[in-house]
């Protein structure tokens, strides 16, 4: 189930073909042999040349480049299409690239990387990156201002930077051992990395679109906020499906992999945080076994409602800054729907 | 701070018995007494079935 009233017609199918026609366009400046490994990790599940049927529960395909081309029409309806298309395919490459980066560095064995394998992802990776920039560099040929193309490279270095480091920061924790975290803690981890990549994508939209700094402020933090209550609602969903022995509800045996992968790995989620800090539970060594072992699952059920909470209040205060957006001007139609906000 | 909020709030309804009774017969009452936000009531307005009734946890938020 979702919150989305999708209708069974696909309501962005027009704007998703004109994104991969964008799309297509830069990938026709690579290499034929670059280029065969970079549509395979572009036709992924989500991505926008993903071949999947879109159901009714289901995210469209290029669910990001969406989000920043409806973001820049709603601002500027009029704006040149292939101006917002190539910032959008902008995004579409650069989360497409990080995502194959995450996938290496969590050993996360998903279609793309069992076909290409370490190696080749790495490059299909750097090729993507270099693509982003292209999208952005291209606009001078639009008659974009200088000032502007300089202005959107330099969100998306910062962008890239950002991720980056929220990335290293979330390997580097593995080491330490949950009870030294704190929720604040994992908050800005998930802020560091689901939150800049929604924060670019909303961010690029109202850029190219001329918005002000106040409106680009508002549409960034909306997006930053939206990303964390994304990353909050998986890793409250992941770990509740597994603890309930419910795998099939993560909707494929890759998912149930990488949710495992993550608990292995040692990843910092917050309902495991959470549960770690709970007193008198998880620290408890003089119980018996079995009671130990009843105490941890009761702070790690609870841990999960208290991080699906706090997923719950990152998304009404997106929902706040939306409003917040809307006192000046209603934003389109199909941008509400693809934020999900009845 | 919202999130500490939310947090004791889970914690104290797992702990106490009789809250969560209270909370599964009278949630208005409670959220009201406790005093929180009105960003913070609509949240813990949306946990009740999970903290006291032992629902199933809410559907996921889908795409976002």
């Amino acid at each position: 189930m979702s919150n989305h009233a999708q209708p069974s017609v696909n309501p962005f199918a027009a704007q998703q073909h004109h994104l991969r026609e964008r799309l297509r366009h830069f990938l026709a400046i690579l290499h034929p042999v670059l280029h065969v490994d970079v549509v395979t990790a572009l036709e992924a599940e989500g991505k926008l040349l993903s071949h999947a049927a879109t159901s009714v529960d289901s995210p469209p395909a290029g669910l990001w480049p969406l989000l920043t081309l409806l973001v820049a029409q709603s601002i500027s309806p009029d704006m040149n299409p292939i101006c917002a298309g190539n910032v959008a395919v902008a995004v579409e490459c650069f989360v497409c690239a990080i995502d194959l980066l995450d996938d290496v560095i969590d050993e996360d064995q998903t279609s793309t990387l069992q076909a290409l394998g370490v190696a080749r992802t790495l490059n299909v990776s750097t090729a993507l990156l270099t693509l982003a920039q292209q999208a952005i560099l291209s606009l001078s040929q639009q008659n974009v201002a200088p000032e502007l193309i300089l202005r959107l490279l330099t969100t998306l270095q910062e962008s890239a930077l950002m991720t980056t480091a929220g990335q290293h920061w979330d390997v580097l924790v593995e080491q330490r051992p949950a009870q030294s975290f704190t929720q604040e803690e994992c908050i800005e981890i998930a802020a560091a990395k689901a939150g800049s990549i929604m924060r670019l994508a909303c961010r690029l939209g109202a850029l190219c679109a001329g918005a002000d700094d106040v409106l680009c402020e508002q549409f960034s933090e909306l997006g930053e906020l939206l990303g964390i209550a994304h990353q909050l609602d998986n890793d409250s969903h992941d770990l509740y499906y597994l603890l309930q022995g419910d795998t099939s509800a993560l909707g494929s045996a890759q998912a149930e992999r990488n949710v495992k992968t993550d608990l292995v790995r040692g990843k910092k989620t917050l309902p495991v945080v959470l549960a770690a800090n709970m007193p008198g539970i998880l620290q408890s060594s003089s119980s018996p076994a079995d009671e130990e072992k009843e105490g941890h699952l009761r702070a790690l059920q609870q841990g999960v409602i208290t991080t699906w909470g706090i997923c719950l209040l990152y998304r009404e205060r997106a929902r706040d800054r939306l409003q917040e957006i809307e006192a000046q001007k209603p934003v389109a139609p199909l941008l509400h729907l693809l934020l999900g906000f009845e | 701070m919202e999130e500490q909020q939310i947090q004791d709030f889970v914690h104290r309804v797992a702990q106490d018995e009789t809250l969560r009774k209270e909370l599964a017969s009278h949630p208005e009452g409670v959220i009201m007494r406790e005093g929180f936000s009105p960003r913070v009531a609509r949240v813990v307005a949306r946990l009740v079935p999970q903290l006291a009734l032992d629902k199933p946890l809410g559907p996921s938020l889908g795409w976002w």
